[in-house]
């Protein structure tokens, strides 16, 4: 058996050199995140602002010309631009609202008594386990209008006479999208909520139904601000992932039929990665950043008082 | 001391064998099929090359060259890769090739390969980055069954083609629901291959400024017009890709695609005689189809120029490049391989013969890329779905020619 001394206190000089210890300790073991964090977040963030000031095509890498904010004006009477935009506003407002009811009714299930319920719980989990490629390819197969399960469906019970190209369409392309990633993100908010709802005291529901408290006014004034913290982190937590999110689009429309399911974050990717306009690209992504920035702050600082 | 002198020469001595033993080529390609035969070319390779080891990697053709440009960029290109022209002009921009001139000229399977084929994969510079490894043209597929019952010819104009497919859309099992189209139209990407049949051979036009002409401007309106007026195309064909043509042809969906020679087995296997094959249609004066180029090239970065040389002058090599051409499905560009070819029936290795008179690369411009990828696709469905006219959709593709 070891043991370990404890040197004992000799003084001024080691009480200051265990205070400055005690100082120094925590930012050493912070500095290998944070010094990842740097490199692989704020370091590439520096470089795509640095790249939105240049005219920078990949396949030219030689050629690396100051336009200064030239590529931010050209964005502005780009058509793309605001198609995608208008897309992107679409696809926040529907997708996390939609994902956010969905999963607070699912959450509410969950959490009452029946036969195998940790089996359902951890069953719906699964959309948002699986890789979205692989949920994108599903759900296009499932919108296919030749061999689609979708279309097939709705013919056999008669609410359609003709199969509809769910995804060539541009009037439903993207609201089919949004269908999918609600699929995709609503576990998500089940488990949070879910966590909440499990941290709401029996007692207060024991006491509201002595009191003639309704089911309904029992979710509103003791469910619903129970779990309101919950709800607004993953609320804000989600729209950000949500705005960010290009990775079903790509693979379910990359974008078509024309510019119908265009975001702006698809956009910037399909300019940088496909044309190799990086400059544009890069111009692009930062204008987008600069909108999502108001509900990044937000969430930073409900973060900071949370910590605190 | 001695002893050590000796020891330190002996190892001097060996180094350049060690170095040559250690050798790896790094290359990338594409296959679709899953049965890849590259693991048998690498052993007999190996075999027949002691000391290099290739590392052959197979990325998915969507986002092949997406990959193999940013590898470049950042410094972790291939060695050496599977290419098609109309990359030459951003590689060559980027100085990313090896000339391969000397290399050809001392090389004995030069005399081997097909006429034409080398001046066809040259740089406008002068140079020959490029060594052929298998080529195809495409050509107009067709349910000669469905033509037989209604008692229709393969057309031959883009006339005889409209009639054909507005005959050809139909409700076979009379539910009142039309289950069989004229013709399967890839709207997505790659589909300006279908598109430039009906545009690009008419009188005059090139993608170029001539594209906005009166005749250019017919050539899309034609394609917009089978859609939207005849509706001979499947609904899903904005979106369509190769998946999609094919399967649809497959299964009976549509009576009529355009593709090549690499599809054909495939078909055969489902639909047997019931698939032939004609040249794409004369439209407007003129035919126009796509020459299929594939070529190997060795990458400037690479480590070992000459075993990544060696590496693909083996596979446009006799007896090679018949397994390697088995497992793309598409044609050898040896003289040796293509007359003992029996990879493919023969009416489709006759269609892709007869397409080679009028069959086109696409230019050789930076903008090539930005075409095929995301200009083409973008403005086809748009004009499909009616949000531009034909004439803004031609006027953006050259404006894309024009600007460079």
């Amino acid at each position: 058996m070891t043991t370990t001394s404890v040197p004992e206190q000799e003084g001024p000089t080691s009480g200051r050199r265990a205070a400055l210890w005690r100082q120094v300790m925590p930012l050493a073991l912070l500095s290998p995140a944070v010094l990842v964090t740097l490199a692989i977040v704020f370091f590439p963030m520096i470089q795509t602002a640095w790249m939105s000031l240049h005219n920078y095509v990949l396949f030219r890498p030689k050629n690396f010309d100051w336009v200064g904010l030239q590529n931010y004006f050209n964005i502005f009477q780009d058509e793309v631009f605001w198609i995608s935009l208008r897309h992107t506003v679409l696809w926040i407002v529907i997708t996390v609202p939609a994902q956010a009811l969905l999963g607070l009714a699912t959450a509410l299930l969950l959490n009452q008594s029946f036969p195998w319920r940790p089996l359902a719980r951890a069953l719906i989990i699964i959309p948002w386990a699986l890789p979205s490629v692989v949920i994108a390819l599903m759900w296009a197969w499932i919108y296919d209008s030749n061999y689609g399960i979708l279309n097939d469906l709705l013919l056999r019970i008669g609410i359609l006479e003709t199969s509809i190209p769910w995804l060539a369409n541009p009037d439903t392309a993207l609201y089919a999208i949004i269908l999918t990633l609600t699929w995709q993100g609503f576990p998500f908010f089940a488990v949070m909520i879910l966590a909440g709802l499990q941290s709401i005291p029996q007692s207060y529901y024991e006491a509201a139904s002595l009191d003639g408290a309704t089911p309904w006014r029992q979710f509103w004034h003791i469910t619903l601000p129970g779990i309101s913290g919950v709800l607004f982190t993953a609320i804000l937590l989600r729209t950000i992932w949500v705005a960010n999110s290009m990775d079903v689009i790509f693979v379910m429309t990359g974008g078509g039929p024309g510019y119908s399911t265009y975001t702006l974050p698809l956009y910037s990717f399909l300019e940088a990665r496909t044309n190799l306009n990086f400059g544009y690209g890069s111009a692009l992504a930062m204008t987008f950043t600069l909108m999502l920035l108001g509900i990044v702050i937000l969430y930073l600082k409900r973060s900071a008082k949370a910590v605190q | 001391m001695k002893r050590t002198i000796s020891a330190l020469a002996l190892l001097a001595g060996l180094a350049p064998g060690l170095a040559s033993a250690d050798s790896t080529v790094k290359f990338w390609y594409h296959f679709d099929n899953p049965e890849n035969p590259m693991g048998d070319l690498v052993a007999k390779f190996e075999a027949e090359n002691p000391g290099i080891k290739i590392d052959a990697m197979n990325v998915p053709w969507n986002s092949y060259y997406d990959n193999l440009y940013t590898s470049i960029v950042g410094g972790n290109a291939p060695d050496a890769a599977m290419l098609k022209m109309f990359a030459l002009p951003r590689l060559l921009e980027m100085e990313a090739l090896e000339p391969l001139d000397d290399r050809i000229a001392a090389w004995q399977g030069k005399d081997d390969i097909l006429p034409n084929l080398f001046d066809l994969t040259r740089a406008e510079d002068g140079n020959q980055y490029f060594l052929p490894v298998q080529y195809v043209a495409l050509y107009l597929y067709y349910r000669a069954d469905m033509f037989q019952e209604l008692g229709l010819n393969p057309p031959q104009t883009c006339d005889e083609l409209r009639d054909a497919a507005i005959k050809l859309t139909r409700d076979t099992n009379g539910d009142g629901k039309i289950d069989t189209y004229g013709f399967g139209f890839r709207g997505g990407k790659s589909g300006h291959e279908h598109w430039g049949s009906f545009t690009l051979g008419r009188t005059g036009v090139a993608l170029d400024a001539s594209l906005t002409s009166d005749a250019g401007v017919a050539g899309t309106q034609f394609v917009i017009d089978l859609f939207q007026t005849d509706k001979v195309f499947p609904p899903s064909a904005p979106n369509d890709g190769f998946q999609e043509i094919i399967g649809a042809f497959k299964t009976g969906v549509t009576a009529m695609t355009i593709h090549h020679v690499g599809s054909s087995n495939d078909l055969v296997e489902v639909l047997g005689d019931k698939v032939a094959a004609t040249t794409v249609p004369e439209c407007g004066g003129g035919r126009w189809t796509t020459f299929g180029d594939e070529s190997t090239a060795v990458l400037s970065n690479a480590s070992d120029k000459e075993a990544a040389w060696k590496w693909i002058s083996f596979l446009s090599t006799a007896e090679n490049n018949a397994l390697f051409n088995t497992a793309t499905g598409q044609l050898p560009v040896t003289q040796s391989d293509t007359a003992a070819w029996q990879g493919h029936e023969p009416r489709f290795v006759e269609a892709t013969q007869a397409s080679l008179p009028f069959a086109h690369l696409l230019p050789a411009s930076s903008n090539t890329p930005e075409f095929v990828n995301t200009v083409w696709p973008a403005n086809m469905q748009r004009a499909l779905l009616g949000q531009i006219t034909a004439q803004q959709m031609n006027e953006a593709i050259a404006k894309l020619f024009t600007d460079d």
